[in-house]
């Protein structure tokens, strides 16, 4: 399991997330809701290691991980698939796939495998494995995005706004599969500003807003909590 | 007719050096994003350091090659983790100035060491062939014969190896690199040691037809930035491509149009193909 414990970081003088404590338990997919600028892509990315927190303490499965280079963070089993996918978009599909199990690169009959397994879940990458990343679709690059996130075979998958700029009914497409992914059992983190998709997906969420955590409920209690409607679901 | 094919020649020539030099200096720029001024003295530091195993022990033109590129992939190393790296997160007016500085400090050592006199480096290539009638060195063909080769690996290393292939991705998408679990620094390093040791073994190569001094190293890096410029920043291809249309421009300007103006061509050759495509002949590889 994920567990963040008053976890604060400051860019410069502004001071970005403050004393965020949340945690994803073995088995759970969890959102993250809030507006643009909330902080959930800071929060991400210093699960990830690409900042480093001023204060509080991030433990994965048991151990320490706040203060560990990216690459190792990515080692232990959580894996981030960033808003913006950031593919390597003149490389063939399957190159990026390939680069998505770097950590385990030595295990070449194991990433073979996971390969066909993501091949399975999108099976459009297959057909389109040997075109650059950059020529696909928004819908289609997004699933890159995912399928490269899991060749890592991470226990625990951070999803970054997956349905940014998708039309909906890829976004339904993508949001199957990450259903998918999670009760074959990895965890998963969705940060959403569609709270109204991501609370039918999810068993419970966070609400963020300037850098703080303001409600932590299950999802039906957030689906009906006034503020919450007000806010992010428009109704 | 032979005049034009013998400048064909003496264009490739030149052209395989720009290239290799043009080469190293993209693929920094690519992963790290930084203009390194100090590329051409690393460049002169490989033709000094070749001369010197050649002079003093008489070591034979190809191991003094390849030990002189090996010391100075150390040096990149050393340049990286000595003077860039600290600087990773500081503006990026920092590096500029940092590069520089190395680029004088390089020179500078130079002086102290091997002093300011000209040398030619000894080649085992001195011998005349003909050819088609024309007459080329044994060492102007081993120059565009090496660098094909140099080439190719390079080309085979980056597209086949997941090593190289993490050097592409960081400069396709630093982040999206760090989130695969590539190494950062490890990439910068050895970005770094494989640049300067293309530098040493173009310096080495073309020790023998030009001359061996500190500031040799100035206008192969002007032309260098020239070239990568017009190849689009961060592009290999365009590197490639670069190098040899300044190599055969040159060649071709100094003989039809006048040999007084041969560096300017380059210049020209810049501002002509910017103000037609600004953003090089092949942009691509840095977003």
């Amino acid at each position: 399991m994920l567990r963040m414990i008053d976890v604060s970081v400051n860019y410069g003088h502004f001071r970005a997330l403050k004393k965020i404590s949340l945690e994803v338990n073995e088995g759970e997919m969890v959102a993250l809701l809030g507006a643009n600028g909330a902080g959930k892509s800071t929060i991400f990315q210093t699960i990830s290691g690409l900042i480093k927190p001023a204060g509080g303490a991030i433990e994965f499965m048991g151990k320490r991980i706040d203060g560990l280079p990216p690459d190792q963070i990515v080692r232990l089993g959580v894996s981030q698939c960033p808003e913006g996918r950031h593919l390597f978009p003149q490389m063939s599909v399957y190159k990026n796939l390939i680069l998505g199990a770097y950590v385990r690169s030595a295990d070449r009959k194991g990433t073979a495998e996971t390969l066909q397994e993501i091949y399975k879940l999108f099976p459009i990458l297959e057909e389109k494995k040997n075109d650059p990343a950059g020529s696909l679709s928004g819908g289609q690059q997004q699933m890159l995005a995912i399928g490269r996130a899991l060749m890592s075979r991470p226990r625990l998958l951070l999803l970054d706004e997956p349905s940014l700029g998708l039309s909906p009914l890829v976004t339904k497409e993508v949001f199957r599969v990450v259903k998918e992914i999670n009760r074959a059992g990895t965890m998963v983190l969705l940060a959403e500003q569609n709270a109204n998709v991501a609370l039918r997906l999810v068993g419970r969420g966070y609400v963020i807003e300037n850098g703080e955590i303001v409600l932590e409920d299950s999802s039906r209690g957030l689906l009906s909590n006034a503020q919450v409607k007000k806010a992010y679901i428009g109704a | 007719m032979d005049l034009f094919l013998q400048q064909i020649i003496n264009g490739l020539t030149t052209g395989s050096i720009y290239c290799l030099v043009a080469l190293g200096l993209t693929l920094v720029y690519g992963v790290m994003h930084l203009p390194n001024f100090a590329h051409g003295s690393l460049y002169m530091m490989g033709a000094f350091i070749t001369l010197t195993l050649i002079k003093s022990s008489g070591l034979n033109y190809w191991l003094a090659m390849l030990a002189s590129a090996v010391a100075l992939a150390a040096i990149g190393i050393a340049a990286e983790r000595l003077v860039f790296h600290p600087l990773r997160n500081a503006p990026h007016a920092n590096n500029l100035i940092a590069a520089v500085g190395l680029l004088l400090f390089l020179e500078g050592l130079a002086h102290v060491i091997w002093g300011p006199e000209f040398w030619q480096l000894p080649t085992p290539y001195d011998r005349v062939v003909q050819f088609l009638g024309l007459t080329i060195t044994q060492q102007r063909l081993f120059i565009v014969a090496a660098t094909l080769v140099l080439l190719a690996g390079l080309y085979l290393f980056l597209k086949k190896t997941l090593v190289g292939a993490s050097i592409e991705a960081m400069s396709q998408d630093r982040k999206g690199a760090s989130l695969v679990g590539i190494k950062v620094s490890r990439v910068s390093m050895l970005t770094f040691a494989i640049a300067t040791g293309l530098a040493a073994v173009a310096a080495s190569l073309a020790g023998p037809i030009n001359l061996v001094y500190p500031s040799m190293g100035h206008i192969v890096i002007l032309k260098a930035f020239v070239i990568i410029v017009l190849g689009g920043m961060g592009s290999l291809p365009g590197a490639v491509l670069g190098g040899y249309i300044l190599g055969l421009a040159e060649s071709m300007g100094a003989t039809y149009i006048s040999m007084a103006y041969k560096d300017l061509i380059a210049f020209a050759i810049l501002v002509l193909i910017l103000s037609l495509r600004p953003t090089g002949l092949l942009s691509g590889g840095v977003k």
